[in-house]
């Protein structure tokens, strides 16, 4: 029991709250926001300390002191403190971003308490030990989420972000159906109860279509295939730190959720279960991939690419080996930060060239020579070029899928990846290499680093990440290792002294 | 961390600060301080080579992702140590031509230097590595300095277009030499190279083997331009020349034989290995010959001529694997031997050729032939260069070149006297293609020398007015060219026992018993020997040919080769392909359609829920229930479901909402059949507020549009739904017929028990709500809060897409 696993939920709802009655002064909310978002960084890392140091590595709270199964409890294993502090860097990085371009009337209209409480699901999300309080923290983001998409109410914002809320609206509504039926057969929405209930039951019959739903739901959450049709669209709308956090962070939020109940719950058929998840990782990098290959517009391009990188995601819960998931949440930690990073740099163009267009760019890298290399070095990450944290946790996928001798997804991997370069090559070609569009004297260095300044350490990131592999991977298979064998986080929730 | 695993990091830590160096110190062409670099790695590792020529390899270790089986191991035997000499020594060659050939004013020398040492580093590192997941990652590495070399001019279209090609090209062979190393991996649980060999005679059996092998070639194919992966060579002379000269002919694109000379000892044994190596090299070798003199640019005929020397080196090391059937039969190390002299050859004669065209270009301002012309009177010592590394091409004595073809000969004829694979009938076919390659070579290599530097002077299609290169650029192809000579005269006191014979030790390990020496006396006469007569038939054939070559070009238009090369046919029409069937598929399904959308989802969800259900036979009925259910239970499920029936039909707004309002206020009447009074009165609180606020918006709302829609549209939306509903049913009732089963209680038993003694309320569900799970409560709360404050922001603030606001 610790008190300190509920503050990375309540501390951005607090904030958010307390920023609403200060709307109106943007610079009073810039200083209690950035504060707030490296408070909670540190709040993260020492949380994530504390579990890694702890015996079993997992630490619980039962909020209002209800013991488990009956009220609700907060669970924080590897996995979820891993989630946390990525969350936390990026929502601190974004918001950064932020600062520097984020209009006026914008964060007059609550943009900022938005941010937070987007950040409090999300985070919930991530600790919570029980399944109907995920819902309840998915609709607290899926909420801040909307109106974060919508917020400034463009033409574009308005259409495109319609079809977002319903789609994810009728996915939060099977999320209920799915609640409603897995409590009818186990009288129970503890996940660590769950988890027992179903392994007694041998997760037979009706079970599985259950498992199946809850696919569904996630699978629309995370944007698997075919769920994903929201996604490419709506994110092209708001502005670049609402794109990126979303583009980072959310998604993977559907991803999370899906890795633990299939590690957790529904482990008994992984012959049905992930196989289904292994195909349709194929499918989703396949399409997704294909969508940023026909593309010519920067951030189009990154939001398809979310699409097919998921697909590496969830291969690696298909794959369903210690080897594959640690490839999985090598992966996850990687494409948060990278794709975190591609939309910024989207962002930071877009600011100096007023385009996304790829066509109506060009010659950026004589004009902006640090930004070209950056936005370089993130993009190879991406494509998973050596020695770049792309690589590894691709190349960790890889080597499970050979191991596990299944080559269909090894081969549409290395496919997709290949697709994934060329669509890359082809933003850094249209818009950094060519003739120079914009004369040397409109050129403002100043401003040009102000955008940077939040970018760079996620590009050290994927760099450090990549170099010094090795202390990186560790820590993932631990995280593996420990959600592979969901007994210790039954233990840690049901049967603690 | 060792000495050794600095040289290959050096580079690397040097570009670090390239960009300082052209930035703080103007006056100093960048190059001289990138020059000094490659000079101190080469003597450094020329000092090497009584160690390595010992027989003894140098081992370093140092652990960087152990727990994937990556350790940065240095293994330093005569094959690594040849190609580390050729890396750095012509990457010095290289830099100190650059300084010449590059101005100080406007060029981009930090970009230019940094991508050079990048690939110098990366380079070392795959020949240096000892563990093949470091060789992967430098591999990259040099795939992609190679890349950003070509595009360095990149507002250039060429360029651009040259660099993608051979990125996407090398990198297909990079990712499927991932997929191979980690084969290899999976079959003997090891990335370093030499566990692997001593496990090659386990691992032939296994079925992983001859795909390993495949994907094995792939990389190597296509990194040294082998056909049809060639076509990215050719576009990559976009780049400015030092990196034509040093990249693309003298040390990445061999890359691809040293993987293959490097894995040798792992495949060489199977015969797929013999003909797959022999029959593409013997292949790119003519095609390579046979285009090249097609060519009117300097540098394209040069890069066809790499395509082909290249296949040559790769069909010498293929034909020298027979060496493995044979129980290592002597005759058959010559082909291995010739491959190693020969590519130590190539890289001085070409090397120096591609400084002569560099040289040609920079002093003109064309490479093309049709323009050039009688320049011998104005540049004899580039002339000189020219003959020199031509005629060393060409097979002629006294230089290397003529060596080496000798040998290349010899071991082609010695293939004549294999007893498998029908090698007595179809061996000559072997014989044929290298002399008729040969006959090629030696025209192009004419075409080189006469067509530039004699012939017409045609000034008026020049933009320069030609002269003599300036010393500085004249150096490293004297260098060069010297080297030419002296291995041409000496080859045995420069080169055999130092550098080719412990090279061929690494390509033959197992062939000699330990502390046995190849046998490596090179002789340019052997007396009248068939290789004799056939070089005398290249010359004669060759010479007539030359003098001919008008009378016969219209051959290349007959089989349409005079436009471009048929395989870029391929390779454009793929990328195009790609984009407009990606946009095809994509379209298709990204309509912008919402019902379209939901209609995709909703029939992959019946799908599933379908597979699932027949699957497990998940259906279940829990028939006592049935029994249960009283009269006028059914009646009201049966009006709930004929009213929501006819909502699809009502055409008036008003009506539809009321008629919604209908289906909850019957909803409600559920719940108070299930006792649940507190929850019926909420749901009627809701309903009636919902429906008096809908009424209200609606007001300010426009009629509502009759939809038209196809009636086939329509029916295909009806069993989509019906789908839907169905399944939600199905899976609802087997679930709760599971529950009959169940040997555990639900949680609910614990709160009826509980919810007054521990939380004091007499009302469950309120203290469900507020204490049990009070904070699902809060929570709700705040996306309320967030729907209200949301809704207010979006009525106040509409933008337009410039982010200013709309009134």
């Amino acid at each position: 029991m610790s008190n300190l696993l509920i503050l990375p939920i309540i501390l951005p709802m607090l904030v958010g709250t307390i920023l609403i009655f200060f709307a109106k002064n943007h610079s009073l909310q810039r200083v209690i926001a950035g504060i707030t978002a490296v408070l909670l960084l540190i709040l993260a890392f020492y949380l994530a300390h504390e579990v890694y140091y702890h015996p079993q590595q997992t630490m619980i709270l039962e909020l209002g002191n209800w013991s488990p199964p009956f009220g609700i409890v907060l669970v924080a294993d590897m996995f979820a403190t891993l989630m946390v502090i990525l969350s936390s860097i990026v929502g601190m990085l974004c918001l950064f971003f932020a600062f520097k371009t984020i209009e006026t009337e914008r964060a007059k209209h609550y943009f900022y308490p938005f941010y937070f409480f987007l950040l409090t699901g999300v985070n919930g999300a991530f600790l919570t030990g029980d399944l109907f309080n995920l819902f309840v923290f998915f609709e607290v983001m899926l909420l801040s989420s909307y109106v974060l998409i919508v917020n400034g109410g463009t033409n574009y914002q308005l259409r495109e972000s319609f079809k977002y809320v319903v789609i994810n609206m009728i996915a939060s509504a099977f999320f209920l159906v799915g609640l409603a039926y897995i409590y009818a057969v186990t009288g129970t929405l503890n996940m660590a109860d769950l988890a027992e209930k179903v392994g007694v039951l041998e997760q037979q019959g009706v079970l599985n279509v259950i498992a199946i739903v809850f696919l569904f739901v996630f699978g629309a959450k995370g944007a698997l295939f075919p769920l994903y049709f929201w996604l490419p669209n709506s994110y092209y709308g708001p502005p670049a730190a609402v794109s990126a956090l979303f583009g980072g962070l959310l998604t993977k939020v559907g991803i999370y959720a899906i890795i633990r109940t299939f590690t957790l719950i529904f482990t008994h058929n992984t012959g049905f279960t992930h196989d289904i998840i292994l195909a349709l990782a194929g499918l989703t990098m396949f399409f997704g991939v294909l969508g940023a290959v026909s593309q010519f517009d920067f951030k189009r391009i990154l939001s398809y690419h979310i699409i097919s990188q998921v697909g590496y995601m969830v291969m690696g819960l298909g794959i369903y080996t210690q080897l594959a998931l640690a490839g999985a949440i090598y992966y996850i930690a990687h494409h948060i930060i990278v794709k975190a990073a591609l939309f910024l740099f989207a962002g930071a163009t877009e600011k100096i060239t007023g385009e996304t267009s790829l066509y109506k760019m060009g010659g950026l890298l004589r004009s902006h020579p640090l930004l070209g290399w950056l936005f370089f070095i993130s993009a190879m990450s991406l494509a998973g070029i050596p020695p770049l944290s792309g690589f590894f946790s691709k190349f960790a996928l890889i080597l499970s899928g050979i191991q596990e001798e299944r080559y269909v997804i090894v081969v549409v991997s290395l496919l997709v990846g290949l697709l994934t370069l060329f669509s890359m090559m082809k933003i850094f070609m249209y818009a950094f290499w060519g003739e120079q569009k914009i004369p040397t004297e409109k050129v403002d260095k100043k401003e040009t680093m102000g955008l940077l300044k939040p970018i760079i350490p996620l590009v050290i990131l994927t760099i450090a990440l990549g170099l010094s592999a090795e202390p990186i991977f560790q820590f993932s298979l631990g995280v593996a290792d420990q959600i592979m064998d969901p007994s210790n986080y039954i233990d840690s929730v049901l049967n603690q002294d | 961390m060792s000495l050794l695993h600095l040289v290959i990091l050096a580079p690397f830590i040097l570009a670090i600060f390239i960009p300082l160096f052209f930035k703080y110190v103007k006056q100093v062409h960048t190059g001289w301080f990138v020059l000094v670099l490659p000079t101190i790695l080469f003597i450094y590792l020329i000092q090497l080579i009584p160690t390595v020529s010992g027989g003894e390899p140098i081992v370093e270790s140092l652990a960087w992702v152990p727990s994937l089986g990556i350790n940065f191991d240095v293994y330093i035997d005569g094959l690594a140590l040849l190609f580390a000499l050729l890396i750095t020594g012509i990457g010095a060659l290289v830099v100190l031509y650059s300084i010449y050939y590059l101005t100080k004013k406007g060029e981009a020398l930090h970009n230019f230097y940094v991508y050079l040492l990048m690939f110098m580093g990366a380079m070392l590192g795959v020949v240096l590595s000892g563990n093949l997941m470091v060789i992967y990652v430098f591999w990259e590495l040099t795939s992609l300095a190679s890349s950003l070399l070509i595009g360095y001019w990149h507002h250039r279209e060429k360029s651009r277009y040259g660099a993608q090609k051979s990125m996407l090209i090398t990198v297909t062979g990079g990712f499927s030499m991932l997929a191979s190393f980690s084969l290899l991996y999976v079959m003997t649980g090891s990335f370093n190279i030499q566990e692997i060999i001593a496990q090659a005679g386990d691992i032939a059996t296994s079925p992983l083997f001859i795909p390993a092998m495949l994907l094995i070639l792939l990389g190597a194919f296509t990194k040294s331009a082998q056909f049809p992966f060639h076509i990215w060579l050719p576009d990559a002379m976009e780049a400015p020349t030092p990196v034509s000269a040093y990249l693309h002919s003298a040390t990445m694109v061999k890359a691809g034989i040293y993987l293959v000379a490097r894995m040798s000892p792992v495949f060489a044994g199977a015969s797929e290995w013999f003909w797959i190596v022999s029959v593409f090299g013997m292949f790119t070798l003519l095609w390579g010959s046979f285009n090249a003199v097609r060519q009117t640019d300097l540098k394209s005929i040069l890069a066809y001529s790499t395509i082909s020397q290249l296949g040559m080196i790769m069909s010498l090391l293929g034909l020298g694997s027979a060496a493995a059937f044979y129980n290592y039969e002597e005759v058959y190390f010559t082909a291995t031997i010739a491959a190693v002299f020969h590519l130590i050859n190539h890289s001085t004669f070409k090397g120096s050729l591609f400084m002569v065209a560099g040289i040609v270009d920079h002093e003109t301002g064309t490479r093309d032939i049709r323009y050039l012309g009688g320049l011998m009177t104005f540049m004899p010592i580039t002339f000189t260069l020219s003959i020199i590394g031509a005629f060393s091409m060409a097979g002629i004595y006294p230089f290397n070149g003529f060596l080496s073809k000798e040998m290349f000969l010899t071991g082609v004829l010695n293939t004549l006297m294999m007893t498998d694979f029908n090698m007595q009938s179809i061996g000559f076919l072997f014989v044929a293609v290298a002399w008729i390659a040969s006959v090629f070579t030696f025209i192009y290599s004419m075409i080189i020398v006469f067509k530039t530097f004699t012939g017409k002077y045609q000034p008026e299609k020049l933009d320069k007015k030609p002269h003599e290169a300036p010393i500085g650029m004249l150096i490293s192809p004297i260098i060069l060219a010297s080297l030419v000579i002296l291995f041409g005269l000496f080859p045995n006191q420069f080169l055999s026992y130092t550098l080719i014979e412990p090279a061929v030790q690494s390509i033959l390990p197992t062939a000699l018993p330990a502390g046995e020496q190849f046998y490596v006396n090179i002789y340019p006469w052997h007396g009248w020997t068939p290789e004799l007569w056939l070089t005398i038939g290249v010359i004669v054939v060759g010479t007539i040919m030359y003098l001919t070559l008008t009378k016969w070009q219209n051959i290349y238009k007959i089989l349409r080769l005079h436009k471009k090369d048929p395989i870029n046919y391929i390779y454009d029409g793929f990328l195009d392909k790609l984009v407009t069937g990606s946009q095809k598929i994509t379209y298709m399904q990204m309509t912008g359609r919402l019902n379209n959308y939901l209609a995709f989802m909703s029939v992959f969800l019946i799908a599933i829920l379908a597979y699932g259900l027949i699957e497990f036979d998940a259906f279940a009925l829990d028939t006592s229930i049935v029994g249960d259910i009283p009269i006028y239970f059914w009646i009201l499920a049966v009006v709930t479901v004929a009213t929501t029936i006819t909502m699809p039909f009502i055409q008036n707004r008003i009506a539809a909402i009321i008629t919604i309002g209908v289906v909850g206020y019957l909803l409600a009447l559920f719940f108070v059949f299930f006792k649940a009074p507190d929850l019926a009165l909420t749901q009627l609180l809701v309903e009636t507020v919902t429906t008096t606020l809908f009424l209200l918006c609606f007001y300010h709302l426009p009629e509502l549009r009759k939809e038209k829609s196809k009636p086939r549209f329509k029916i295909a939306n009806l069993i989509i739904s019906l789908g839907v509903g169905i399944g939600v049913m199905i899976v609802g009732i087997s679930s709760i017929a599971m529950k009959a089963g169940r040997p555990f209680e639900s949680i609910s038993e614990y709160f009826k028990e509980n919810a007054y003694e521990l939380a004091g309320g007499k009302n469950m569900v309120n203290v469900i709500l507020v204490d049990f799970r009070g904070v699902d409560t809060m929570l709700e709360i705040l996306v309320l809060a967030i729907a209200g404050l949301g809704v207010y922001s979006l009525i106040k603030l509409r933008m337009n897409d410039e982010g200013g606001r709309l009134k």
